[in-house]
């Protein structure tokens, strides 16, 4: 498999009450296409400004992140993300939201509807297509969100805690969705949570990150085949594993 | 539900009912002179016969239907230029910090100047014509609708618009179209409505000074000389009427087209 993203040595500084405030502290790796990646941190180590990196909203302050070898200069058709408060537009209705990705790419209304609906079946939305966010459990709307991203079918999907909001009982079904649908269209995932469990059921590689400025704790391979036993003794050795790392 | 509905009805009625027998008393205990004030009574019969044309009216000039049409006609004329280049200016100037910088001064100079202000120099500069009034009317209405505009615009969420990139929404154009307008349009109808208000303040204002035969204006003018105040009154309240039709049916609009807003006061 090829690399289709290099993360080198990536610095990141915010200014913070007139202080330089460390985010990123030198972190590294590269992604290869159709990976499923997962990026774990305590809260406020700087996961998020990882991604919005990598989907050009924000600039790294040192180092390179190459996109197919090219370095990134801002948002692209290729990258979609879910964001972690969702960001759904108020003024658009979930079939409208859902919509707007495939608007902007000039798909036939017959095929984008099409489309939206299946996306809105999977997610489990059905009946409320002509609701408006406001009308929307917090649950309801992370899943707009990421029925939003995962409708324009981007070569890379970057996903900010995007079953967060949801009970336990839909997140483990989405997780597995989530695996199905990546195992079927071979698309890259990044997907940042502070699960860890979340990420050893999901993911191909763990991006495990040390509490703020975050360092590159681990890469850990995940090798068990999928679907995967949450509850067998090399899941929970993993998960236990990767917990320590962080603790320490 | 039923009855608090009664209840409205018959406060609503007896508000105004007291205000017009007020009005009577006034006028037959303190006036009773036909050529300085008219009772409501009068005026009420004086409306009817103007609304239908009575020849008694008609003969010299005052056909209510065609007075309203001149004056909705200065006030489209002056509403939708002002609507367009206040829409237009408060869209670039809420986008862009640069053009708004370069705007306010001159914003802020003109802005405090009251429309009627105008008159005169509308009046110079263009005669007394329909354009004169359009003017004036352009000149009341436009700030409301820029100010709006360009606050609705610069107060669009940032989330929005990265939201929006992320979705392959990367050109300036499309983000306009799809995210920054339909953003800002609650903040657009909130300039809309007060643009309205003042830009029918403005068209009595600018028929008063005679810019064209018909219109509401003009005609209370007329009918001041003619000292017939049952004609001022009735045409007053054919004003406060279409002011209130006008004002109803920005705000049904906007419900209508904003109902995504609903529920938002209430979270
Ligand atoms: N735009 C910003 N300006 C200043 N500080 C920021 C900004 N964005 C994030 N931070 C800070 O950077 C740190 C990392 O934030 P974030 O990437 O959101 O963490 P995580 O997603 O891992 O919870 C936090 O301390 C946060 O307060
Ligand atoms: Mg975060």
């Amino acid at each position: 498999m090829s690399e289709i993203l290099q993360i080198k040595d990536v610095r990141k500084w915010f200014n913070s009450e007139g202080k330089k405030l460390l985010v990123l502290d030198g972190i590294s790796f590269d992604v290869r296409a159709g990976e499923f990646i997962g990026i774990v941190g305590p809260s406020g180590c700087g996961k998020t400004t990882l991604l919005r990196i990598i989907a050009g909203l924000e600039k790294q302050d040192e180092g390179e992140v190459l996109l197919r070898g090219k370095p990134i200069k801002g948002p692209g058709q290729d990258r979609a993300m879910v964001f972690q408060d969702y960001a759904l537009f108020p003024w658009r209705n979930v079939i409208g939201n859902i919509l707007f990705g495939l608007e902007i790419r000039n798909i036939p209304k017959k095929e984008a509807l099409e489309k939206a609906n299946r996306f809105i079946k999977l997610v489990g939305l059905e009946g409320f297509e002509r609701s408006y966010p406001h009308e929307l459990s917090g649950g309801m709307r992370q899943r707009v969100a990421l029925a939003r991203a995962l409708v324009c079918e981007p070569e890379i999907l970057l996903m900010d805690e995007p079953l967060s909001a949801l009970d336990a009982q839909t997140r483990n079904v989405m997780q597995s969705e989530l695996v199905r649908i990546w195992s079927e269209t071979k698309k890259t995932i990044i997907y940042v949570t502070h699960n860890i469990e979340e990420a050893v059921y999901m993911a191909d590689r763990i991006v495990v990150l040390s509490k703020r400025p975050a360092k590159l704790l681990d890469l850990a391979e995940v090798k068990m085949e999928r679907p995967r036993d949450r509850f067998s003794k090399e899941f929970i050795d993993l998960r236990a594993k990767i917990f320590r790392l962080i603790q320490s | 539900m039923r009855l608090e509905r009664v209840k409205d009805f018959f406060i609503f009625f007896a508000s105004i009912g007291l205000f017009l027998a007020l009005w009577e008393a006034y006028y037959w205990i303190f006036v009773k002179n036909p050529f300085i004030l008219s009772p409501p009574s009068k005026v009420l019969v004086t409306f009817v016969q103007l609304v239908i044309g009575d020849p008694k009216f008609a003969e010299t000039g005052f056909s209510m239907p065609l007075d309203m049409l001149y004056s909705l006609y200065h006030y489209l004329y002056g509403f939708s230029i002002a609507i367009l280049i206040g829409f237009s200016l408060g869209l670039i100037a809420g986008w862009s910090k640069k053009v708004e910088k370069f705007l306010y001064p001159v914003i802020e100079l003109i802005r405090p100047i009251p429309p009627i202000a105008w008159i005169p120099i509308a009046i110079l500069l263009l005669k007394l014509t329909h354009t004169a009034a359009a003017f004036i009317i352009f000149i009341g209405a436009v700030f409301p609708i820029l100010l709006n505009t360009m606050y609705g615009v610069s107060s669009v969420e940032k989330k929005y618009v990265e939201a929006a990139m992320t979705l392959g929404a990367t050109k300036t154009a499309i983000l306009l179209k799809k995210v920054i307008i339909p953003a800002s349009m609650p903040a657009f109808f909130n300039g809309l409505r007060v643009g309205s208000g003042v830009a029918w303040m403005c068209v009595v204002a600018a028929e008063l000074f005679g810019v064209s035969q018909y219109g509401l204006g003009y005609k209370i003018q007329l009918a001041r000389l003619y000292h017939s105040p049952d004609v001022v009154i009735s045409y007053m309240l054919a004003i406060g009427i279409i002011g209130l039709i006008l004002d109803r049916l920005y705000r049904g609009t906007e419900n209508r087209l904003l109902k995504w807003r609903r529920g938002f006061v209430v979270e």
